[in-house]
């Protein structure tokens, strides 16, 4: 290396460890490495109320069957075998008996009218070929009345002692099924954009620090800018790396702490690359993303002269941002259409979208392609980022802000690059 | 020839949005001088120095900085002291000064070593631990500034070091750039303390409008005006001034004029054969401030000439 690039790498070190140390240890860093249960406990607190409602509202429902005492007791039997069909959170709503008075069919109707529970669908008239009423939700309820007619007429007819006893053995699978191809590949994206997005809006913020501290004009004398870019991205990155290590490091004991069942459900979500691959590639699409990011929020974030501003300025990134995502997400889905090749090529959505590819697909080429094309789009946002920072951040002059933003832009664009 | 010099730049030529801001400065910095840099507000110093420093580029020109034409590849053995002060406000000031050093190439560990050094060679010892946040703005202003020598530096550029110190303050900074010069660095500093300039610089460079107005020793400078003669008459009469050489203006402690090319003697002579008595004569080389003044109001009058020593 030559004495050159070897004072911009210590120098670059020095800005990276000083912003490392400045976010690490500090009350804020606590908050950002914890919110992930934060935003879990969100998440839970919105799936419960979500259950409880659905719950509350099977439980005030019924299933009212019309037949004739001496069928009652087979037909409960009957009733009781079919619903081991179904999960705890899906289970047809309660069985209720009536025996039938002297007009079933206005009886029938009748129950949907009662108070008490909600009917969602009744039965009546012979077994062999019984009506069935239901209501706007009961649809599937009727099928389940039919398939409980019939159930009973044949355990009548073979007698109700089982014909065949089964023995139930769970596994968990070696390799990853193809829909934990597609899970792995949704978190792989949801992973890299939550991240990015969380570290690049500290970078901003950051950003906006070293302006009211004036101590740019420090480092910008002593060093490179982009070097001084560099540097707080990588400082940013270092923190990111921390999260990531406290996170990963939590995941991977959590399959030990689980119970067996629900840890081989968790090894059935896996990348279709492996894991030893995907581990390096994820970090790479990761370093890609929020190096793109960064040089985006940085470069921007450098033209803001108020904390007002740059709030203004970052809105529009982020909402390109969520574009992206969601473009991802689509091509997470593992389909061979143009919106996946699109967002596999478009630079700020390729690290998201191939790290999707990776949990999707075996192939290793297209990954040195992705990595060769985006690391040459950071070269590009980094190079462009760094100028507009140069020149936003070094301006003392006047002039309305729109055109002071304008003039920098432009001559972001067009400038010549400096030694 | 670039080697005896610290600095040296011909025709540095700045724009900022269509305006020329700074248009054919020349800079040539002797090693081993205090150079000063001056001019009104808005001259161009500033942008001038950050041209020098390789902080911005200039759109035309030539510079070389310590022999290297790309200013950062001598980054290393330069100290700065911008304009506007800016340090990290939860660092100690003993880390940060340490950290000024880092950039420049200074281990940190030393630079800490260092900087408790400088700090009692300040007389502010006690403030080595002390949180930026919590230090008054001079005090912070001389934590920067040791900051810039911690890794001491072959070249020391300064930007108004004098803005907001108290006297003793600034005392102690006359102290430390004289240090700064016995240990052999070349130190550039840009000043609107005529006073400052006039004990500390060897030489000097005016610009004003982004001109180059004048280079020189200071004496030079002031030698750009002639001397003027200060003249109190025994008695004050009306008509004296027909005795007197042109420009000769009469105010409360007397009359005052610039002395002609013949020397005051003509004038004496006639003051004498006329019957004027003399209370009290002095002839005085007028100072750096009247040099200023006339310099850049002289350009203000005429754009285009150049006043050169
Ligand atoms: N980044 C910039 N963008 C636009 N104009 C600028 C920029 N920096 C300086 N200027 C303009 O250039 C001119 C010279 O500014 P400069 O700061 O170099 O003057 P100075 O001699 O240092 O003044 P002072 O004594 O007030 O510090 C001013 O008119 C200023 O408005
Ligand atoms: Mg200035």
């Amino acid at each position: 290396m030559s004495v050159r690039s070897n004072r911009i790498v210590r120098q670059t070190l020095t800005i990276a460890r000083r912003d490392f140390v400045a976010t690490v240890f500090t009350p804020t860093f606590l908050l950002f490495l914890l919110s992930p249960i934060i935003m879990l406990s969100f998440g839970l607190v919105g799936a419960g109320g979500a259950t409880s409602m659905a719950t509350n509202a099977a439980d005030k429902a019924q299933i009212v069957a019309i037949v004739a005492p001496e069928r009652q007791a087979a037909m409960r039997a009957t009733d009781a075998r079919l619903r081991k069909l179904f999960g705890r959170s899906d289970q047809p709503p309660v069985l209720t008996f009536e025996t039938p008075g002297t007009t079933p069919a206005t009886q029938a109707r009748a129950v949907f009218a009662g108070a008490g529970p909600d009917t969602t669908a009744a039965l009546y008239g012979d077994l062999a070929a019984p009506t069935i009423l239901y209501g706007a939700q009961g649809r599937g309820d009727s099928r389940y009345l039919a398939e409980l007619s019939e159930g009973t007429l044949r355990a009548a007819a073979s007698g109700a002692r089982p014909l065949s006893a089964a023995t139930f053995t769970p596994i968990a699978r070696e390799r990853a099924s193809s829909g934990g191809h597609s899970q792995a590949a949704f978190f792989s994206v949801f992973g890299i954009f939550f991240l990015s997005l969380l570290l690049s809006g500290q970078a901003v913020g950051t950003m906006a620090e070293e302006r009211n501290n004036k101590v740019i004009e420090i480092l910008a004398a002593a060093v490179p800018l982009e070097a001084v870019f560099f540097g707080k991205l990588l400082g940013m990155f270092g923190s990111a790396v921390l999260f990531v290590g406290f996170w990963g490091t939590l995941a991977s004991q959590l399959t030990a702490i689980l119970p067996a069942s629900m840890a081989g459900g968790l090894g059935e979500i896996g990348p279709a690359i492996g894991l030893p691959l995907f581990v390096p590639l994820f970090f790479a699409y990761f370093a890609m993303a929020y190096m793109l990011l960064g040089a985006v929020f940085l470069g921007v974030g450098a033209q803001a002269t108020t904390p007002r501003e740059l709030q203004m300025l970052s809105l529009p990134i982020t909402i390109v941002q969520v574009l992206m995502f969601s473009l991802a997400l689509r091509a997470a889905g593992g389909a061979d259409n143009w919106v996946t090749r699109f967002a596999e090529i478009f630079p700020f959505s390729s690290p998201f979208a191939m790290a999707a590819h990776a949990a999707n697909f075996p192939h290793v080429w297209p990954h040195l392609l992705a990595l060769a094309w985006q690391a040459l789009w950071v070269g590009i946002a980094i190079t462009i980022g760094a100028r507009a920072f140069r020149r936003g951040v070094l301006q003392s002059g006047s002039g309305s802000w729109f055109k002071r933003r304008v003039a920098t832009v432009g001559e972001a664009l067009s400038g010549t690059p400096t030694p | 020839m670039t080697n005896a010099f610290a600095i040296h730049a011909t025709g540095l030529v700045k724009n900022f949005g269509g305006k020329r801001v700074v248009d054919g400065v020349d800079v040539a910095v002797p090693r081993g001088a205090i150079y000063g840099v001056l001019g009104p507000n808005g001259a161009g110093k500033t942008t001038t120095l950050r041209m020098l420093l390789g902080i911005i580029e200039p759109d035309g020109g030539h510079r070389t900085l310590l022999g290297h034409t790309h200013p950062r590849d001598a980054s290393d053995r330069v100290g700065y002291l911008p304009e506007e002060r800016g340090l990290y406000p939860g660092m100690r000031a003993r880390d940060a000064i340490a950290f000024m050093g880092a950039l420049r190439g200074l281990d940190l560990k030393a630079g800490r070593k260092r900087a408790v050094t400088l700090m009692e060679g300040a007389g502010l010892g006690h403030a080595a631990d002390t949180r930026i946040r919590k230090l008054s703005k001079g005090m912070a202003q001389f934590v920067q500034l040791l900051g810039s020598v911690v890794h001491q530096p072959e070249l020391l550029v300064l930007d108004e070091p004098f803005s907001g110190l108290d006297p003793v303050n600034q005392e102690r900074l006359e102290t430390l750039i004289l240090a700064e010069r016995d240990r052999g660095a070349t130190i550039v500093m840009s000043t609107h303390v005529m006073a400052h300039a006039e004990r500390l610089c060897d030489r000097l460079t005016i610009i004003a409008g982004g001109r180059h107005r004048f280079e020189g020793t200071v004496a030079e400078a002031r030698g750009l005006l002639p001397m003027r003669a200060h003249y109190v008459p025994d008695r004050d009469e009306p008509g004296l001034a027909a005795y007197l050489p042109d420009g000769a203006v009469h105010q409360r402690d007397g009359w005052h004029f610039p002395v002609p090319d013949g020397g005051v003697e003509a004038a004496l002579r006639r003051l004498i054969d006329g019957g004027h008595g003399i209370a009290g004569l002095s002839i005085e080389r007028p100072g750096l401030h009247d040099a200023f003044v006339r310099i850049v109001g002289a350009s203000a009058l005429d754009a285009t000439q150049e006043i050169s020593a």
